[in-house]
């Protein structure tokens, strides 16, 4: 038998969503440098570690597309390419970086504002309309500390941790046990409100179905009859005026709710109007008890993607440097809106695979013009892009800040080293900065 | 055998968040993502067989991917497609100017399938590159 040097890393922060968990265990082969073990990981998170392993899908090299192949180069010779890309585009787009580490992102903005070029990252087609609202109305949030000990009702709303979040429940809102809820789910009441009886409102104490794209009238519905108002019809959204007013009872009745709410509300027709009518609700109803809520945020560090771009930019996602300064206008500067109006003549894309998460439309144009990725694997994107630079996992083989949903900032940690010249999303993008200037002549 | 005025619901599963994490253009992110969902009693109107070939068609576009019983019913009208690829020829693009494109409840139908292939991540994108 082969004896195996292991080397075990504890506390180490899962780079996969906005959950954040800080207590996984992975076990190192220090021969091989790879992930042979997992512990306290969701099954999403375990996968994200074992695939840093070498393998078919993972880049190890950069690329340059010659002839509609992939050709392996040399770093000077990619990025070479890839700035004279940059350099040459009247609008570039710089797209991603929620899947990297802060000081990564920090570089993309820098990038951003030498060429000239728009920056989104990807609340852009997520939680995007949830910063609009906030930005309408405020928002009354907390850390998941907070809810953890804190919360006995909780309500999921267009959101459904068991397949998104896997450990959120355990960890800070369903079964964890909390200072004042110290038996733990029996010391909370759950709500789902979703038009599936997703596996989320199977362990739910009360599952509303709603009709899909009706989020906003039953929203509304609740406020009025928190208000007091009769309402004269038998049914909102498919929910009943019963049922209506026996969870406004439930809600004034709790010591302390909160309302997680997801792309159920963000991706729907009413996008950031069903938002503005959540966090409505929620202040109405401090007038009873006290209520919070919390965008249930998906990449792992696309809260602090958000956090970057503002205290550099003044703007969370959206925004144009083409004047020098930057301006935000989700709609017109947004990804998926300038790809449609095909106004965009490059695309750096950092750590997002947009070629399989934007509508099919916006796709078309992304392929049309100069493609740039920076991406540890295969993906959509990458197997058209024109140059590929392989990157290191952040979080995995680099280390770095990146934001919880709750905007607590966590060190991630390293615990391997990136196989192949695979270099950090930082250093990639501190090469390109250097190159871009100097082919501009700064 | 077709259905028609069902509403098409995109998100998150878990077989489709491994899949992803586990390679993007793999065999397993087909399985995990090029599915669509049915209502059980739906189901029985395609008088099909699990795992049957449909084409799905909304306003925005279709794609052909695998029927399967939604786990997470019941959700009579509404059909579901893990976000990815294949959802996302069938999206509303339309952000209504606010940058996030209506990934959820647009008006779909559903026709089976007797012959008909199930194109992988990869293969979708170089049709969309040459259209």
């Amino acid at each position: 038998m082969v004896e195996r040097k292991i080397k075990t890393i504890y506390d180490v922060v899962c780079p996969f969503c906005g959950t954040l968990c800080d207590d996984l265990e992975v076990d190192i082969d220090i021969k091989e440098d790879s992930v042979i073990e997992v512990r306290n990981g969701c099954q999403i998170g375990t996968k994200k570690f074992f695939s840093s392993n070498p393998s078919g899908h993972r880049y190890l090299k950069p690329r340059i597309k010659t002839n509609g192949e992939h050709k392996e180069v040399s770093w000077d010779e990619a990025i070479d390419a890839a700035a004279d890309i940059l350099v040459k585009a009247k609008r570039p787009l710089l797209y991603g970086f929620s899947s990297t580490e802060c000081e990564a992102q920090s570089k993309g903005v820098e990038l951003a504002e030498i060429l000239g070029a728009i920056l989104d990252n990807t609340a852009s087609v997520c939680h995007g309309p949830s910063l609009l609202a906030i930005q309408d109305v405020g928002a009354p949030l907390s850390t998941l500390g907070e809810y953890k000990n804190r919360a006995d009702l909780v309500i999921f709303w267009g959101s459904n941790p068991v397949h998104a979040h896997p450990r959120h429940l355990g960890r800070y809102s369903e079964f964890v046990r909390g200072y004042f809820r110290k038996d733990g789910r029996n010391d909370r009441f759950i709500i789902v409100v979703d038009p599936r009886n997703t596996h989320t409102a199977q362990i739910a104490d009360l599952f509303i179905q709603v009709k899909p794209n009706e989020d906003y009238e039953l929203i509304n519905a609740i406020r009025a009859v928190l208000r007091g108002v009769e309402l004269d019809v038998k049914e909102v959204s498919g929910v009943s005026i019963e049922k209506i007013r026996e969870l406004v009872d439930m809600l004034k009745l709790c010591n302390f709710g909160v309302i997680f709410f997801g792309m159920g509300l963000t991706q729907t027709l009413a996008h950031h109007r069903n938002i503005d009518a959540a966090i409505c609700l929620t202040r109405e109803l401090n007038d009873h008890t006290k209520f919070l809520l919390e965008p249930m945020r998906g990449h792992y560090n696309v809260t602090g993607a958000n956090q970057v771009f503002t205290w550099n930019t003044g703007y969370a996602y959206s925004i144009d440097f083409s004047r020098g300064y930057p301006r935000y206008n989700p709609g017109e500067f947004s990804s998926v809106d300038l790809l449609i109006k095909d106004e965009v003549d490059s695309s750096l894309i950092v750590a997002s695979d947009p070629a399989s998460n934007f509508p099919a439309a916006a796709v078309k144009n992304l392929f049309k013009h100069p493609l740039i990725s920076i991406d540890p694997h295969e993906t959509p994107t990458s197997a058209f892009a024109d140059v590929v630079l392989p990157a290191a996992f952040a979080g995995i083989e680099c280390e770095g800040t990146a934001y919880r949903m709750d905007s607590v900032p966590l060190r991630l940690r390293k615990v391997k080293n990136a196989p192949g010249e695979c270099i950090s999303d930082k250093e990639i993008l501190e090469k390109l900065i250097i190159k871009v200037k100097e082919k501009l002549g700064e | 055998m077709s259905l028609n005025n069902l509403i098409l619901l995109t998100g998150r599963t878990i077989n489709q968040g491994v899949a992803l994490e586990g390679g993007k253009t793999t065999k397993e992110n087909v399985r995990a993502a090029a599915i669509c969902t049915f209502d059980k009693d739906d189901f029985k109107k395609l008088d099909c067989l699990v795992g049957t070939p449909v084409k799905v068609i909304t306003d925005h576009g279709e794609v052909v991917v695998y029927s399967t019983i939604s786990e997470e019913g019941p959700h009579p009208g509404i059909i579901f497609i893990p976000m990815g690829p294949w959802a996302n020829q069938l999206v509303n693009p339309d952000s209504q100017a606010c940058g996030t494109p209506t990934y959820k409840g647009m008006k779909a139908k559903v026709e089976v399938m007797r012959s008909g292939r199930v194109l992988d991540a990869l293969e979708l994108m170089k049709r969309l590159r040459e259209a």
